[in-house]
């Protein structure tokens, strides 16, 4: 049906076979394209593009955050923190920023996640302030605040735990703490501090989940020293710990249904790893990049493609079931700082070139 | 002359003459009783009417052969008393009539008495104002059934005169007389309007002529065009009104299926018409055939009073006779909606007015009668259609859609059930792609180029003031009048606006991607659609036609432009570009070999149009046709959607910018004219400002674009034409595209330098443009350059400004990026020219000294995109290509203006224009 909204570039792109998004970078050899999907002779297809590119962020951008359209407020859209400490938010039907918000003192924002109770974001700067702001109906204002302790780079993460509650968590005071809070009441739930001799350092990523099967909030922590530890939050311990990268972990992602998660370091692997029936993880293998430095990894919503962010100004995607190297996009000319997947599977990534790139990758879902 | 008022002193005058002519009848005492009839008042004469009419009548009564000036005397006095008085007596009238009608009667023959034209003249008249002079109450008691025999034989000998003379007056009188008996009279002496009964018994009696009179008529009215338009006016009028009384639905509703006994003798009554159903069906039947041969004929009639009366036609039997004149509804509508485009201002308005009301009154929509039979016609139109096109002339096919048009226009909202019909759909297509085809014969079409590189708001300003060039005058293989162009373009909207847009959009898009030869044409027609469908250009006929949404619209639109902008329908070759073909060889071969070779770098397109090895004038042509078809259809889209269309500019703005600076004339026509287009319908007051507002977009694309670089060799141009338009306050982002520019160009230093080097002196004439003072500066300095000593005697001044400038460009370090990397390159660049020429850099060294305060580590963007790009030139000052080399004088102008005022302490900065001056030396 040609008529079909929003078949733009997006089914152009599905069109193409896989085969033709495997196009590696100009400069830097194959990654590891198996000889059966190697190009055929004829002319290489062009390099697959963004979809758009976002200007005006001013500064490297370290914080990303899709907002669908699920408020009621029509088009979705996407937040961006820049590293001179503003806050983008940009409509994805104009492509233009519709609103800046400076709350941060001119700090890097590192992170971005809308709250589920209404329009309301929570922005984490490294000015040492979380803020919750209310983005109801045109509005802008901070509405509250929470100090953090610790300096450091590790974004907090957040989990729902009513309509109207929820918990997060967030780098705890002396360096290797994880505060857990409720909020919106800013109650202080527990201070999870690991053992004092295992010293895996700063927490560098934080994830809250649950799983199906119990309502015990959980939380995956990615450390200084490479290793991941998964906490019971309610219990106040870690339930395993295991060292997957020599190096800090960067960035993490967990996929509850394959109980599956992976995680990038400064090295040239990302890990792959899960958890078992008596919550142990387990490094199930390593993956081989070319460059060093993973800056931050994510796992589209559906569960069947990954993506991460590279020191090298590239992101790569992956199948996520087999790990299968499906598409090295170049486009940056600086390293790429964060990843964010809306619902519908676009994909921005924020680049210290000032630009963020919106992709659209095999749109089917 | 004496006047006799009373009847007494007539009396006294007039009784004489009668006498005198009752005893002895000559043509003289006629003549005498007449003249002193004059000298009698009206009143008088009223009087005295049976005793003056008495010795008339007597006249012609009397038996025995009579001379034929006698009579006529006779009737022209009994014309003159009966002009002056009433009569009053139904008797009377009667009897009076039938001695009129009996003046020319001949025993021996069927036609009227072979008699003089006087006589006949005469008699005519006499009827004609007997029927004036009667009272009306006695003219209704004249039409009751036992006159049908005299009536009759008035009719018919009204309709022989009509028909069979040869003098224009006589004709002409008949036909008036027969209105008049006919109840038909426009004058003043009949403003009663008649009941319902009396409608009804009036019916019955003409029924009975209706064959008669139709007949006739009918041969009158197709008889030769030279008898003069009034009387076949006349005769269309005499025609429809007694078929719409006759026939009339309202009257026939009422009729009752059994015949009321009439009390009239038998031999009457075997004369009368019952108007029951077959009667009806039978008589429309003739009627129907009457109405055809009518039509075809005076369609046609060179006349426009006679092809206005012919719509007065069509509107009395529709709106009277929709349902006992059923067969012929198609005809009349035909012939109705074959005249909407009549030559004749006249007609046309008329038609459109009638075509308004019938539209008002539901006669179509609201009968589901006419409606089938309208979409009957326009169903075996369309089967038609194809063969028409293809075999009929000019004028032929013009007035075929116009009456595609009429019907169109006539059916509305219910064309969809044409629509709906695959074969129909189909017919009606292949015949409006038929007869669009573009003639792509014309080599002008890639001759013309546009050298001139105009400023792009200079060019819109000519195109805005010569408004008849904005439409491009297009060869069409079938045709080449521009009126059937207007007429196809009409038939297309009205498709749009009543027709179901989706499926018209997608028919079309299908056939715009099956195969090239349909493209432009399918083109075209979409772009028609669309104006259509948003309602502009169409004149609603249909009141509660829901027009389609503006979001259906929006998404309609959407996915046509994406076709468009495809890469394979919008980068077609258009010519060959030398730049091209010398970069796939680096031998140069024969002109043939690179033509080819062009068209093998092209092949990589994957567009389907140029499967084969060269590309040919003619298929060139069709492309740069194609192409501005595209663009036009662009612009119509923006006017379509209006504002609503900002948002689809961040995928048309690009493709349409870049086509504005297509080397080929009308392409760039084309699409300058798309551009006004989005100008005013998205609000933007002037193609600046719609750049200007819209340079992300751009920026998107030409970032995007030069990522591809061969696939958009244009690309540099689209940021040239932006640059060209855009103002300092974009500097952040022309900051952010420049790097990629100067990424590309670092990678296509050997094939694509000349477009980027053109690039490169749009970007530095921008800046000079946007920090105005320095441009006066460069331009004291570009002065200098040739004579020295002016140029020493100026400098003073030139310094002040400079130092001015110099707090402008700091104020602009807010912006500053980090370029300090490439400062140190281009410091490393510099060094080495730096000795060769020191001697001719004394001057601005003196500068650099009085200045050197003012310098702060961070440069203002602007001069660091400089620095960048001199960087990159001096790279390209040694390419072998002359080509390249010769453009790049223009750059080198161009540094000085920009950067050598703003800041003059920075060293390598000043060096440059000498630097470059030998080596431009060198290239001549």
């Amino acid at each position: 049906m040609p008529l079909a909204p929003g078949t733009s570039h997006t089914s152009d792109f599905a069109g193409r076979s896989w085969s033709e998004a495997w196009t590696e970078g100009r400069d830097t050899p194959g990654d590891c394209i198996p000889p059966s999907m190697v190009a055929p002779p004829s002319p290489p297809p062009p390099p697959p593009d963004p979809q758009f590119v976002l200007r005006g962020a001013r500064s490297a951008v370290h914080a990303l955050h899709f907002c669908g359209g699920a408020q009621g407020q029509g088009h979705p859209l996407l937040l961006s923190g820049s590293l001179h400490g503003l806050v983008h938010i940009w409509s994805l039907q104009t492509r233009r920023v519709l609103a800046t918000l400076d709350g941060h003192a001119g700090k890097c924002v590192t992170w971005l996640q809308t709250l589920p109770p209404g329009p309301q974001l929570l922005s984490q700067g490294r000015d040492l302030r979380m803020h919750v702001w209310d983005l109801a109906e045109g509005r802008n204002a901070i509405v509250d605040s929470v100090c953090l302790e610790s300096v450091g780079f590790c974004r907090g993460s957040v989990l729902a735990c009513g309509p109207q509650r929820w918990m997060l968590a967030m780098p705890g005071k002396g360096g290797d703490e994880v505060q857990i809070l409720e909020m919106p009441s800013k109650t202080s739930v527990c201070s999870l501090k690991p053992e004092a001799e295992a010293r895996p350092g700063m927490p560098m990523c934080l994830q809250l989940w649950q799983a199906d099967s119990s309502p015990l909030p959980l939380l995956l922590a990615g450390y200084e020293d490479g290793s991941v530890a998964l906490w019971d939050v309610s219990a106040r311990k870690v339930c395993s710990r295991v060292a997957c990268h020599e190096e800090p972990v960067m960035g993490l992602d967990f996929d509850s249904q394959k109980a599956r998660g992976v995680s990038g370091s400064a090295e040239k692997a990302l890990a792959v790893w899960s958890l078992d029936e008596q919550r142990a993880l387990q490094v199930h293998g390593t993956h081989q990049l070319t460059n060093p430095g993973v800056a931050d990894v994510r796992i589209r919503p559906d569960h069947r493609l990954l993506a991460t962010a590279g020191w090298d100004h590239r992101i790569r995607v992956f199948h996520w079931r087999t790990m299968k190297p499906l598409a090295v996009l170049a486009f940056h000319s600086a390293a790429v700082h964060c990843l964010a997947f809306a619902t519908d599977g676009l994909l921005a990534a924020g680049s210290g070139d000032q630009r963020i790139s919106v992709w659209s990758l095999y749109p089917r879902m | 002359m004496a006047v006799f008022d009373t009847p007494e002193e007539a009396f006294g005058v007039l009784r004489p003459v009668c006498v005198q002519l009752t005893k002895a009848q000559t043509v003289e005492n006629v003549e005498r009783l007449q003249a002193q009839l004059q000298a009698v008042s009206d009143s008088a004469l009223q009087e005295l009417q049976q005793y003056i009419l008495f010795p008339l009548r007597f006249t012609l009564k009397t038996p025995g052969p009579k001379r034929e000036r006698l009579i006529q005397s006779v009737v022209e006095c009994l014309t003159f008393v009966l002009s002056s008085t009433c009569v009053k007596e139904q008797e009377l009238l009667q009897e009076l009539f039938s001695e009129l009608s009996a003046c020319l009667y001949s025993p021996t023959s069927q036609k009227p008495a072979a008699v003089s034209e006087e006589m006949k003249l005469a008699v005519i008249r006499g009827l004609s104002t007997l029927m004036h002079s009667a009272y009306g109450d006695i003219v209704l008691a004249f039409y009751e059934p036992s006159i049908l025999p005299r009536l009759g034989f008035a009719v018919s000998l009204l309709l022989g005169l009509a028909e069979q003379e040869k003098s224009k007056q006589i004709k002409t009188a008949a036909l008036k007389c027969l209105q008049v008996l006919l109840f038909q009279c426009d004058c003043q002496d009949h403003p009663r309007s008649l009941d319902e009964l009396e409608q009804k018994q009036l019916g019955d009696l003409f029924a009975s002529f209706l064959p008669g009179i139709s007949t006739a008529l009918t041969r009158v009215i197709t008889g030769d065009f030279k008898q003069g338009h009034s009387i076949v006016v006349t005769s269309l009028k005499i025609f429809y009104e007694t078929a719409s009384f006759v026939m009339a639905d309202e009257q026939l509703r009422r009729v009752s299926e059994v015949q009321a006994k009439p009390a009239v003798e038998h031999r009457v009554a075997e004369l009368m018409v019952h108007r029951e159903a077959n009667w009806v069906k039978n008589t429309s039947d003739k009627v129907t055939v009457l109405i055809k041969k009518i039509i075809e004929c005076v369609s046609v009639h060179p006349h426009w009073k006679v092809r206005l009366e012919l719509i007065e036609l069509v509107k009395a039997l529709l709106l009277k006779c929709s349902q006992s004149l059923v067969g012929s509804a198609g005809p009349l509508l035909k012939a109705l909606v074959s005249l909407v485009n009549d030559e004749s201002p006249e007609v046309q308005a008329q038609c459109n007015e009638v075509l308004r009301h019938f539209a008002d009154e539901k006669v179509v929509v609201g009968s589901r009668a006419i409606a089938d039979v309208l979409s009957e016609n326009l169903h075996s139109l369309t089967t038609s259609l194809p063969r028409l096109m293809n075999s009929q002339d000019d004028q032929g096919r013009f007035s075929t859609l116009s009456l595609l048009l009429g019907y169109l226009k006539l059916l509305g909202p219910k064309v969809n059930f044409v629509l709906n019909s695959v074969a129909h759909l189909q017919r009606l297509s292949k015949a409006l792609t038929q007869v669009l085809e573009l003639d792509v014969a014309d080599i002008k079409i890639v001759e013309e180029r546009r050298w001139n590189s105009d400023h792009l708001s200079a060019s819109a300003e000519t195109l805005a003031s010569q408004p008849w060039s904005r439409i491009q005058r297009r060869y069409f293989r079938f045709f080449t009048d521009e009126r059937i162009f207007l007429l196809l373009r009409q038939v297309c909207q009205l498709l749009g606006f009543y027709g179901n847009l989706y499926l018209l959009v997608d028919h079309f898009m299908e056939l715009y991607r099956e195969s090239v030869a349909y493209r432009k044409q399918a083109a075209m027609i979409l772009n028609e659609l669309i104006v259509g469908a948003a309602g502009l250009e169409v004149e609603n006929l249909h009141e509660r036609h829901i027009k389609t949404s503006l979001e259906d619209l929006r998404e309609i639109v959407t996915s046509i432009l994406e076709e468009y902008i495809s890469q394979e329908n919008w980068y077609l070759v258009t010519c060959i570009e030398a730049e091209e073909v010398g970069e796939e060889l680096t031998v140069r071969q024969s002109g043939l070999q690179a033509l080819t070779s062009g068209a093998h770098t092209r092949q990589l397109l994957s567009s389907p149009a140029f499967s084969q090895p060269s590309p040919t004038i003619c298929s060139m042509n069709s492309n740069i046709w194609q192409i501005c078809i595209q663009l036009e259809g662009v612009g119509h889209f923006a006017r379509a959607l209006g504002t609503d269309f900002r948002l689809l500019l961040m995928s048309a703005l690009y493709p349409v910018l870049e086509k504005a600076g297509d080397q080929t004339l009308l392409i760039s026509q084309a699409a300058t004219g798309a551009m006004m287009d989005i100008c005013h319908a998205c609000g933007y007051e002037s193609l600046q400002h719609l750049i200007n507002q819209n340079s992300d977009y751009l920026v998107n694309g030409i970032s995007l674009n030069l990522r591809h670089l061969s696939l958009h060799p244009h690309t540099p141009k689209v940021l040239e034409v932006m640059l060209q338009n855009s103002d300092a306050s974009l500097l952040p982002l022309v900051a952010d595209v420049v790097q990629d520019v100067l990424a590309t160009l670092d990678q296509f230093y050997d094939k694509r330098a000349t477009s980027f080097v053109s690039v490169l002196h749009a970007l530095l004439v921008a800046l000079a443009q946007w920090f105005p003072d320095a441009d006066n500066l460069g331009q004291l300095q570009e002065q200098s350059v040739g004579e020295k000593e002016s140029h020493l005697s100026r400098r003073p001044a030139a310094l002040e400004k400079g130092l001015e400038n110099t707090t402008t460009a700091e104020d602009i370090e807010q912006f500053v990026l980090n370029y300090l990397k490439e400062k140190d390159v281009a410091d490393g660049n510099v060094s080495d020219f730096d000795s060769e020429e020191e001697e001719q850099s004394d001057p601005p060294r003196v500068n650099e000294d009085d200045t050197g305060p003012d310098v702060e580590p961070p440069l203002p963007v602007q001069i660091q995109i400089a620095v960048d790009v001199m960087e990159r030139c001096i790279h390209l000052m040694s390419d072998k290509n002359l080509k390249i080399r010769l453009k790049e004088l223009l750059p080198q102008k161009s540094p000085p203006k920009s950067w050598y005022g703003i800041d003059p302490s920075l060293e390598f900065l000043c060096i440059f224009p000498f630097a470059f001056l030998p080596s431009t030396c060198h290239s001549w």
